[in-house]
């Protein structure tokens, strides 16, 4: 039975592995579908899928956030000693 | 001369590159490497520099050489995608380990986005991935390419993407619950 599942509606493996893959390339029309019907009957994997989502937007939130400190003028004057010794 | 019109570069540009490395990269240290890289690799070709372009032009498409030689060097550095880290997830029809069952979670999707200790925690999280996946999931959401585009940058298959993204999203997932189930 669990095996017969499987092909239809994929394994959890699989499933995961699709609502990862969508976020970065297009699903085929049966994808979509193996996906959405074992979202229905699994809820572990319903509530990844939530997860997985609630992690994406939080990424890329958190990079936005983040701020820079740094010496500029420090980099600069590195940069030039260096340049300095190479001699150009 | 030369070394006048570097100079002038360094002073000029440096700002502004230092922030595009670190935008790409999400790393102070890492840019400031880049950025100088870039600089002593612009010296050493100086004369490839065609005066009828401009200087900015010049030293900026040296410098994203860099940020992708940088990623494609971390990318050849780890490939494991053995299936046996997935057996610490599934058991051999696939199906969850029921120790790995995803739980639910304590709060709503808005108040975690708001939340800075579940922010901490994936912070955390993320430093926590093989250099590779950390490679792979940064520069997705940092560049905001596709897949597709991300791949051929750093030189992979797109199935060799998708499952190196898919096997840090597992980690990354059941590192974050525990912590923040323990926490909470």
């Amino acid at each position: 039975m669990k095996k017969i599942m499987h092909i239809m509606l994929l394994s959890c493996l699989k499933a995961t592995e699709l609502i990862e893959k969508k976020y970065h390339f297009h699903l085929s029309i049966i994808e979509k579908l193996q996906l959405k019907t074992h979202k229905i009957i699994c809820k572990p994997c319903n509530e990844y899928d939530k997860q997985s989502k609630i992690i994406e937007n939080s990424i890329t939130r958190n990079q936005k956030n983040k701020s820079m400190n740094f010496d500029i003028e420090q980099l600069k004057k590195q940069i030039i000693t260096k340049l300095e010794t190479l001699d150009v | 001369m030369n070394n006048k019109f570097l100079e002038e570069l360094v002073s000029k540009h440096s700002e502004e590159l230092l922030k595009w490395a670190f935008h790409k990269t999400s790393s102070i240290s890492m840019a400031e490497d880049l950025v100088q890289d870039s600089f002593l690799a612009a010296a050493e070709k100086i004369s490839s520099f065609k005066k009828e372009s401009s200087a900015k032009t010049w030293i900026f498409s040296i410098l994203n050489h860099k940020i992708i030689d940088f990623y494609r060097k971390r990318a050849s550095q780890h490939i494991s995608l053995e299936n046996d880290y997935l057996s610490t997830f599934f058991d051999e029809d696939g199906s969850w380990l029921q120790e790995k069952l995803p739980k639910q979670w304590q709060d709503e999707e808005s108040h975690l986005l708001d939340n800075k200790d579940f922010q901490a925690i994936l912070e955390k999280c993320m430093d926590a991935l093989p250099p590779k996946w950390n490679t792979c999931v940064k520069l997705k959401y940092l560049s905001e390419k596709k897949g597709q585009e991300i791949c051929q940058e750093i030189g992979i298959s797109p199935t060799n993407f998708w499952q190196v993204v898919h096997r840090a999203k597992l980690q990354l997932r059941d590192c974050i619950e525990k912590k923040w189930n323990q926490d909470n």
